[in-house]
């Protein structure tokens, strides 16, 4: 029994982990107008109806551009930073690590609701980039700290190595450093890519007219019960897993080897 | 000396620009947002000033602090839920799983992190609802034998999160575990203890600082989240994100939108204090 | 690895620039409209656009004070056209921020009379905003599960006999106008003093239900049966339900119901009033009626008349095209409060509800 109990605890915890993504895919292929029981049988309609409507294709193209965008502007920054804090010693480096990070301890809520009011009172309008500006903020910290934690001597040899050979600090950073950190800065830049991609809050508060796909779902989500909305879902799961599983196989599972 | 002098400014060079950044976009709408808490609405007209109207407001109207009370509430359990269930999850995976099948069993278990997180709620609903596949498994099971409500309630918004975060907490948690030197288990062992004094006295000590950081993260999350009970808690209690949501939707009420976030912040900020001794944020 | 890896950024810099191109690649003239969700169907606002050479710009809102609080803080040319609701247009007039609409482009002589609501719409004699759309907000409920007759009375409705077996829809004005209406109180008259009266309503019909609910909760709910009454549904709520569970359905009840209406107007800050003044007329127009009464998000019924002719005879039964005067007669608008008693009836709702 003994033996047996963490095997049935692993089976169970798959089991609620993947019940609401079986239930949701199951329903993507409702025949019927209701993706509740009974099923009646495969369809492929709701996919047909969904892949033909411009607003959610022109949705799920915004947050391609916007999740990469700002995982870029994260990841460059980030890795900025976290270079000039580790190869440099700063006056008050401590206090400007905790404002880095800072941002990581506070809701997106709040981040979104602060710069909406502040783009308000300034009178610029709403846009994706202001959506782009927001997934920074809330992604910045977690490149910083990644790329920090990943800086070590190791690299600072090589860098030394370098600048003796007479490379000057741009190429350092670019030739050298860059190079070395690609493991982190890539999982952060994913990371960030990532949690953009699926942000909802920020992106609902800071775009007007093109919006990101999660607030184009949440705006469907509103209007009615549809397994239009479970085939959405299924279809953006099933890319998210194609692109994770080539990631798995072809850059982080080369790692090991 | 000279020389010092311009590493220091090169420094800054690299620093500046993410600096530049939080300053611009965090630091400066979050005092902007304080200053609009302090301010307040006549009509629809702002009006500048320091006052503390909002925050009378707050504890003056049941349904304002009452929100506090429901999401502080909601937290804590999804958090304390979420450990308690991941940690084993995180054990197995670590411990009892072969070795070149960790990867791929810790991988499958945070692949529904994948599903649109809008959608996620969503599909919970449906998983919940009074046909839904959860009352016709428990009655056909003959555990009930009419269907149970689910949704619609905090009990459905608590599963919600906890889906999510057992995800993220057992990623966490196995990172800490596969740390540990198998060493420390085994001095433990040799030394006559059980393998349950091993865990409680080597092995959570050990992983603690990483269970709190995960943890501190769930609540941060947790507490700040508008979509899941929105989707699944049935609106008849409102969390405080709710609550903001219903200011700024219906009403254009900024200033108490603003203190009501402020009071969020407070909360985090209570949170983070009381594990900050554990906490690692900048190891994450 | 770092083959791989180049490949991969360049795949994904291109996939990057290629959004960054399509982005601006728009250049024809656009209409910025802030509206309700129904007003988001492509199948009625492609017509417009392909017509016009132009694209129209469409932001959803969810509080008419939201939207007045989104129009005062936006610079001139922003916007162009407002969806509003009907009992609200005196709030965005009084605010100057509707420009005056030429009468004769109008068709309101085809219009059910009782939805012109002229007492709303314009102000000294100048017209601001015409109606488009409106529908009830009464009972939806399911015919095999409770007794269709209990359903014409409003207080059987949330009474003990249904105890938990309801859900409330999830906005204040429409079911704090039932619960005035059920108490005998007209929501014209609705004022600070009937808050309390009101509330007592509200509080028993919070007691009985089990949720409270938006579109898609409620929805949900009657679908698959965690409830059986909603109400503040309607014909809205249940019309996208009814070809597969014809079961579920609405009705209003004796003392009547709420009516909802919604209006069209320009903006005065309008840098394209021409255009914007083409996209009202185009809405009221019988083509565009009976487009906005199917739309996806909501359907409701057109105000224009003679929309019907281009409505489906299977549509029109949906709507209940033949019960309008009935209905019509039987019914009340929205309760509309000023900026401070929607504040008051807002407190009262979330007072209620978080209990």
């Amino acid at each position: 029994m003994t033996r047996l109990a963490p095997w049935l605890y692993f089976a169970a915890a798959y089991c609620f982990i993947y019940l609401p993504v079986g239930a949701l895919v199951l329903f993507s292929f409702q025949e019927g107008g209701l993706p509740v029981p009974p099923f009646k049988g495969p369809s492929l309609k709701w996919y047909a109806q969904v892949l033909g409507d411009d607003d959610l294709m022109d949705a799920l193209l915004n947050s391609v551009v916007v999740a990469i965008g700002s995982g870029a502007g994260a990841v460059g920054l980030g890795f900025l930073a976290a270079y000039g804090l580790a190869r440099h010693t700063l006056p008050g480096s401590v206090v400007l690590r905790g404002l880095l990070i800072a941002p990581l301890t506070v809701s997106y809520l709040i981040v979104g609701l602060g710069l909406l009011i502040v783009i308000n009172r300034l009178g610029l309008g709403l846009s994706l980039w202001t959506a782009g500006i927001g997934h920074v903020v809330i992604n910045l910290p977690l490149c910083f700290a990644i790329i920090y934690a990943s800086m070590g001597a190791q690299q600072q040899n090589a860098e030394r190595a370098a600048r003796d050979l007479g490379a000057g600090e741009a190429q350092v950073v670019l030739l050298v450093t860059a190079p070395m950190l690609m493991p982190a800065i890539l999982a952060a830049f994913f990371l960030s890519v990532t949690l953009s991609w699926d942000e909802f809050i920020i992106a609902f508060l800071l775009t007007r007219f093109d919006v990101t796909l999660p607030v184009e779902i949440w705006s469907l989500l509103r209007s009615g019960l549809s397994p239009a909305l479970n085939a959405i879902g299924s279809f953006v799961f099933l890319i998210s897993v194609m692109i994770v599983l080539a990631l798995e196989l072809l850059v982080f599972g080369r790692r090991r080897a | 000396m000279r020389n010092a002098a311009r590493q220091t400014l090169r420094g800054w060079g690299f620093t500046a620009p993410a600096l530049l950044w939080t300053l611009a976009f965090f630091i400066v709408p979050f005092l902007v947002m304080g200053a609009m808490s302090l301010a307040t609405l006549d009509g629809r007209t702002l009006v500048w000033g320091i006052r503390f109207d909002n925050y009378a407001e707050l504890a003056g109207k049941a349904y304002l602090w009452r929100a506090v009370v429901i999401s502080v509430e909601i937290t804590l359990t999804v958090t304390i839920v979420s450990v308690l269930l991941a940690y084993p999850l995180a054990w197995i995976i670590a411990f009892r799983v072969p070795q070149r099948w960790q990867r791929l069993a810790l991988l499958l278990a945070i692949l529904p992190f994948w599903t649109s997180y809008v959608v996620r709620s969503y599909a919970w609903l449906l998983v919940l609802a009074r046909e839904g596949v959860v009352n016709q498994t428990l009655m056909g099971l003959g555990i009930t034998s009419e269907p149970i409500t689910i949704a619609n309630t905090r009990f459905a918004t608590v599963t919600g999160f906890v889906h999510f975060f057992v995800m993220l907490l057992t990623l966490t948690i196995y990172a800490n575990l596969i740390q540990l030197s198998p060493n420390y288990r085994r001095a433990a062992m040799d030394l006559g203890a059980n393998a349950f004094q091993t865990f409680v006295h080597v092995v959570l000590p050990l992983t603690l600082p990483g269970i709190i950081t995960g943890a501190f993260l769930t609540f941060v999350l947790c507490i700040g989240d508008y979509v899941t009970p929105q989707i699944l808690g049935g609106n008849t209690e409102l969390t405080v994100p709710q609550v903001i949501m219903v200011q700024l939707g219906r009403r254009a009420d900024f200033p108490l939108a603003a203190a009501l976030a402020i009071v969020l912040m407070g909360i985090v900020t209570l949170a983070y204090l009381a594990c900050a001794r554990w906490l690692r944020l900048d190891r994450l | 690895m770092n083959g791989t890896v180049s490949k991969l950024r360049i795949a994904l810099l291109g996939t990057a620039a290629l959004g960054l191109l399509a982005a601006p690649a728009m250049a024809e003239e656009e209409l910025n409209a802030l509206v309700w969700c129904d007003h988001t169907d492509a199948a009625l606002i492609e017509p417009f656009e392909n017509e016009h050479g132009v694209k129209v710009n469409l932001r959803e809102y969810e509080g008419t004070g939201a939207a007045l609080a989104i129009l005062e803080q936006s610079r001139p040319g922003d916007w162009d056209v407002l969806v509003i609701d009907g009992i609200d247009v005196f709030r965005a007039v009084e605010s100057g921020l509707l420009a005056p609409l030429p009468d004769d482009a109008l068709p309101t002589a085809d219009f059910f009379p009782e939805v012109v609501m002229a007492e709303n719409n314009t102000k000294d004699g100048v017209t601001y905003a015409v109606t488009e759309k409106f529908g009830y907000n009464t009972i939806s409920y399911n015919s095999d599960k409770v007794d269709a007759a209990d359903m014409e009375d409003l207080s059987a409705a949330w009474s003990e006999k249904y105890d938990g077996r309801i859900s409330i829809y999830d906005y204040y004005l429409p079911v704090m106008g039932l619960a005035a209406i059920a108490d005998g109180i007209k929501t014209g008259d609705i004022t600070a003093d009937s808050l309390p009266k009101i509330g007592t309503v509200l509080g028993d019909m919070r007691a009985r239900a089990a949720s409270v609910a938006g579109v898609v909760a409620a929805q949900t709910a009657l679908a698959t049966g965690e409830v059986d009454i909603v109400v503040g549904g309607g014909e809205w709520l249940t019309a996208v339900l009814a070809e597969e569970q014809p079961e579920l359905t609405w009705t209003i009840p004796k003392q009547g119901a709420v009516r909802w209406s919604q209006s069209i107007g320009v903006l005065t800050d309008s840098e394209k009033k021409d255009l914007a003044l083409e996209f009202v007329k185009y809405i009221v127009s019988p083509e565009g009626q009976a487009r906005l009464a199917t739309s996806a998000c909501f359907w409701g019924m057109p105000a224009n008349a003679k929309a019907g002719s281009v409505l489906t005879d299977a549509q029109k039964k949906v709507l209940r095209w033949d019960d309008q005067p009935d209905y019509l007669a039987r019914t009340q608008l929205y309760p509309a409060p000023d900026t401070d008693l929607d504040g008051e009836m807002q407190d009262l709702w979330l007072e209620t509800l978080q209990q």
